[in-house]
């Protein structure tokens, strides 16, 4: 059954379906109106109706195909995941209060630990290069107000 | 004759030192991410979105523009040399074009590519100068009706000519339109699938959701997949000419794709890639000896270089002239306009003459420019590709960073950003394609707004969509369209064109 659960249409469709489902349930107090006066929630839970039922197509048609394999996902691929994702929030929660060094330093820092074969030296050259580059384009040449250093 | 009267205005805009700047840069960028692989004109434009902010409008989208065509020459150049596709609009050229390069013929198919481009590039200028007027005329005409149901035309047409699943594509369009969703209701200013967060009141931004979809959500794709290995051809290429035999037969390809290439980029859902598919079946039918393709037939790379760049550049028509975007690159330079508070649609050109003709002069600069970084220049890209994906990921990253956090001085949308890279993730993983839907997201308010009028206009009777008749018409298209997707024949057609490699 597994098997069958991860194939790709199968997943996509339970996808689309979850999404219609979720939109369907935080618009259900929304005002729905008339055609005339269509009110905030007509044309979101119509798009949801539609949604759900090309999702169950799409999950119909998945369960219907002959040997599609299912998909997996290993640790090699789960690593890139988590990595670029912390990488990002990390930035996010340090840009307004570390500055632009320190942020970019953390976004690399991070970042690096997704690629299989960056050594330590290339990582603190790419950091010092972007971090040039970074601040020459965005904030000498374009004049945004990025702190720059730790604001205290 | 006004055409030239148009044509000469733009020439004064697009010439002044600062847009012949910008053009150099989106030329020198375009051919930089179109030569790498693992990058590509959407995520691009959308990283260098929040930057046109600070230009004025019409510089920012001449680089912009620049972006798009020059990926189209690029694309080429690793495709001949490395075999692999630079751009997806490439992909058929690896099939001939490095054959020819493996037998010695690469300074050959790389001259072919960029001359074929140039000339296609020239061409669909001028196509563009000459039909954007009177359509945009027709565009005035248009009321609420016609507007509404010229986007379902468009958004049905996008389907079609995606490659996979239909019914998927579908899906894709309706969750964009969901997405463009999120936020304050204009006519009730109720909050719509804002989960109570107040930073998503004013819906999502859309360079923030681009950046995360092709942006972040690409560099996560590239990372698992792992590096492949890329043995760039060592030898020098020696004449960067191609030979008279070379070029007999390869101006007949550069026309019939330049053609097919102008055709296809003006269809909704049209532009580079579907365009050089298209060419490369084409100039298989129509030769000789079909056999010769797929062993460095010249054709199999004039051809589908040509209508690449034609397809890139007319796909601008229906964009500027009636603000529909057809494609997710015109999307993005709908929003870019958007930021300059340009409502896009056939006033433009009345209203912002300078804006319009300056970006269409340009192109034909660009196109001049591009010539001379692509072939005395070759060099220089071809070493570019030795530089590992490590390096590029981590600028790639910094980048989509810095890009969102600027449009509003928000760390939120960061959080945002990173959120729609795992989705994004996950839709390439599940072979769900993001430009439908990134086609909806932009369509999508404009939809509901057109809808609502519609309706007041009619009073609340939908039979307003069939009794008006270029609506009527336009409807009627759409129809044709999905029908024919679900005859089995067209589909087993419409399956072989994207297989074709």
């Amino acid at each position: 059954l597994l098997h069958i659960l991860a194939r790709k249409n199968v997943l996509a469709g339970l996808m689309f379906i979850a999404i219609a489902a979720l939109g369907l349930w935080v618009s259900r107090d929304y005002p729905i109106g008339t055609a005339l006066r269509m009110g905030t929630g007509y044309v979101p839970r119509l798009l949801c109706w539609v949604l759900m039922g090309l999702g169950a197509a799409v999950l119909i048609q998945g369960l219907r195909e002959k040997d599609a394999p299912p998909e997996r996902i290993t640790l090699r691929q789960l690593i890139p995941i988590v990595v670029v994702t912390a990488s990002l929030i990390a930035f996010s929660l340090a840009i307004e209060q570390l500055g632009f060094v320190l942020s970019v330093l953390l976004l690399i820092g991070i970042g690096a630990v997704a690629a299989r074969d960056i050594k330590l030296w290339e990582v603190a050259v790419a950091a010092l290069v972007l971090i040039v580059l970074g601040w020459g384009i965005f904030i000498l040449g374009l004049g945004l107000t990025i702190p720059v250093w730790p604001v205290w | 004759m006004e055409l030239f009267d148009n044509l000469a205005l733009g020439l004064g805009v697009a010439l002044t030192p600062a847009n012949l700047g910008f053009a150099l840069v989106g030329a020198l960028i375009g051919t930089l991410i179109g030569v790498l692989p693992g990058i590509g004109p959407i995520a691009t434009i959308a990283m260098l979105l929040p930057l046109t902010f600070h230009l004025e409008p019409v510089s920012g989208l001449i680089m912009l523009a620049g972006i798009f065509y020059g990926a189209q020459y690029g694309g080429s150049t690793t495709a001949i040399l490395v075999n692999l596709p630079g751009e997806t609009s490439s992909v058929v050229t690896c099939i001939d074009g490095h054959q020819m390069a493996r037998q010695g013929k690469a300074g050959s198919a790389l001259a072919i590519a960029a001359l074929g481009s140039f000339f296609a590039g020239t061409v669909s200028t001028f196509i563009i100068a000459a039909f954007a007027p009177p359509l945009a005329r027709v565009g005035q005409s248009f009321g609420a009706p016609e507007y509404f149901s010229l986007m379902v035309l468009g958004l049905i047409a996008a389907v079609v000519l995606a490659h996979g699943s239909v019914l998927k594509a579908i899906a894709m369009i309706i969750l964009g339109l969901l997405l463009g969703l999120v936020g304050t209701d204009g006519q009730t200013a109720a909050q719509r699938f804002t989960f109570d967060i107040t930073e998503l009141s004013d819906g999502i931004d859309f360079a923030v959701l681009a950046i995360g979809l092709f942006g972040v959500g690409e560099v996560i794709a590239n990372l698992t997949r792992g590096e492949e290995s890329r043995s760039v051809m060592s030898e020098k290429i020696t004449r960067l000419w191609p030979t008279r035999e070379d070029f007999r037969l390869a101006w007949p390809a550069v026309l019939r794709g330049t053609a097919l290439g102008s055709i296809l980029g003006v269809l909704p859902g049209g532009g580079a890639t579907l365009s050089s598919f298209a060419a490369y079946v084409l100039e298989k039918k129509v030769a000789r000896e079909p056999s010769r393709f797929g062993r460095g037939a010249v054709e199999g790379v004039a051809g589908p270089e040509s209508a690449n760049n034609a397809g890139a550049q007319t796909s601008f028509i229906p964009m500027l002239t009636l603000g529909i975007p057809g494609n997710a690159v015109m999307a993005l330079m709908i929003g870019a306009m958007t930021i300059h508070g340009i409502q896009p649609g056939p006033q433009v050109m009345s209203e912002r003459p300078q804006l319009f003709w300056g970006m269409v002069a340009s192109m034909w600069i660009g196109n001049l420019m591009l010539l001379v970084i692509n072939l005395p220049l070759i060099g220089i890209w071809v070493q570019l590709l030795k530089v590992p994906y490590r390096f590029l990921y981590l600028s790639i990253l910094l980048f989509c960073a810095i890009g969102v956090y600027t449009i509003g001085n928000s760390p939120f949308a960061v959080l945002v950003a990173a959120f729609f890279g795992i989705v994004g993730y996950i839709f390439m993983r599940l072979e769900c394609e993001a430009p439908p839907m990134i086609l909806g997201f932009v369509l999508g308010p404009l939809m509901e707004d057109n809808l609502r009028r519609a309706m007041r206009i009619s009073g609340g009777d939908p039979t307003i969509f069939i009794h008006r008749p270029i609506s009527l018409g336009l409807l009627i298209a759409a129809a044709i369209l999905l029908v024919m997707v679900a005859l089995p024949a067209i589909r087993r057609g419409r399956e072989e064109a994207f297989q074709e490699s």
